[in-house]
């Protein structure tokens, strides 16, 4: 009977109706996104509940004490109680004010798994999902630039995953890595997705981290890296995101394409502060010290980087490297 | 659970040459929320408070007497104009009501847990 069908959704704004995310970690990820809670505790949680990932690999990601990432997600998890915040998926409406951190959460998780050139151990199995978690983003909001700029990236990065290690083990830096052991499948698929998020006209800063793999990985057609390209997607890198991360970043890129002691002064004009914690500042510093000639400055800062305990592949580069420095 | 809605808004809205008639389309929009808690059988309160000229407020440095102070708590352009204190099941069913305060420019209206044994 007519009168007994229901009416068509006259409540559709405060009546979550089920929009299923089709996926169960992707739809936990939207609900720790939620935007009730900080920002980084927002990610924290979201890291510690969808990919098991450590809280001291998670402090080290954001360049903080383990303790203090502790005290941040107990505050988020005692805020969430003592304000009553929902968990549970979010109705598609609100998705659009969580996309963000979810994206951020993703790009903070495939960050971590690149740390790990090997791919084995605890973090081995992030990559992977990272990727997964994209392509089904990508997929449920095909309008979002970023979902597709991360999925550009994701695919980016992993087309060189097998040519990140050599066969003792040891990572191998990008400058020396076999173009021939690089995924052109994946390569292809990152730059599909990259075209597929420059045609909404939306840039944003995954997009730009894509464009910047996708720039190494033309190595594999022209047999060189244009340093200079490389450098002008990081001054635009720059002005969308001033960390004194990305400064970093910059600061090589300034190296390769103009000279090492030019890199060298970039990198030392950053604002330190929690950058003593990130090994890539002391890593790249200290490559930049060894091609200069300073051998005792460069040790001190591979020992730095040592200190901050890299996976075992990276840990055997910085070793090799300092122990090729002579005196 | 009760939630309080702290409505800071910038009373300079108000002045000026279309002030009347963004205070009148403000209060409206007050009196539409209060129907809607009314015929959903939401219980609320809440009052409108007088503008941050009329504030005096008693500071403390350590405990103590305290200070008799003219103005509000912060000199900010966002004062405090009134407040609601509303039953909602949680904090987003609590933010969606929160968001339909009527706010003429910058402001923010803060959503908080009331302590409750």
């Amino acid at each position: 009977m007519l009168a007994d069908q229901p009416e068509p959704d006259p409540v559709g704004d405060v009546v979550p109706f089920p929009e299923p995310i089709p996926d169960d970690r992707l739809r936990l990820l939207f609900t720790c996104c939620h935007p009730a809670l900080a920002r980084e505790a927002r990610i924290a949680l979201a890291l510690r509940v969808i990919c098991g990932v450590s809280v001291a690999r998670i402090a080290r990601a954001f360049l903080v004490a383990e303790p203090a990432m502790y005290q941040r997600l107990t505050r988020a998890k005692a805020k969430i109680k003592a304000a009553n915040i929902p968990f549970e998926t979010p109705p598609s409406r609100e998705w659009q004010f969580r996309v963000g951190t979810v994206l951020e959460t993703l790009e903070t998780a495939l960050a971590i798994a690149y740390r790990n050139a090997a791919g084995t151990g605890e973090t081995g199995g992030l990559a992977p999902e990272v990727e997964r978690l994209a392509v089904l983003l990508a997929e449920l909001m095909p309008q979002e630039a970023e979902a597709h700029g991360l999925l550009a990236l994701v695919c980016l990065v992993r087309s060189r995953e097998a040519a990140r290690v050599d066969r003792e083990g040891t990572m191998v830096p990008l400058s020396g890595q076999d173009v021939a052991q690089w995924d052109i499948a994946r390569i292809e698929a990152g730059r599909t997705a990259l075209d597929r998020a420059t045609a909404i006209g939306k840039p944003g800063p995954l997009q730009v981290q894509a464009a910047i793999h996708l720039v190494h990985c033309l190595r594999r057609e022209t047999g060189q890296t244009d340093w200079a390209a490389i450098l002008r997607l990081y001054d635009v890198l720059t002005l969308m995101r001033p960390t004194p991360v990305v400064a970093v970043n910059r600061a090589l890129a300034l190296a390769r394409a103009t000279s090492a002691e030019e890199g060298l002064a970039a990198l030392d004009a950053i604002e330190t502060g929690r950058l003593t914690q990130f090994l890539p500042f002391h890593a790249v510093r200290a490559d930049l010290l060894a091609s200069l000639g300073k051998v005792g400055e460069a040790r001190a800062e591979y020992d730095a980087a040592l200190a901050l305990d890299p996976e075992p592949a990276e840990a055997r580069l910085l070793a090799a490297r300092r122990d090729a420095l002579g005196s | 659970m009760q939630y309080m809605l702290l409505i800071h808004e910038d009373e300079s809205a108000y002045m000026g040459e279309n002030g009347a008639a963004v205070m009148e389309a403000t209060l409206a929009g007050h009196m539409k929320l209060a129907e809607e808690w009314h015929a959903a059988g939401v219980a609320f309160s809440g009052n409108r408070l007088k503008g941050a000229d009329t504030a005096t407020t008693i500071r403390y440095e350590n405990g103590g007497e305290g200070t008799l102070h003219d103005g509000p708590f912060a000199e900010s352009h966002e004062e405090l104009g009134g407040y609601y204190i509303v039953e909602a099941a949680d904090l987003d069913e609590a933010v969606r009501w929160a968001r339909k305060i009527p706010i003429p420019g910058k402001g923010s209206v803060e959503v908080r847990p009331v302590w409750q044994d």
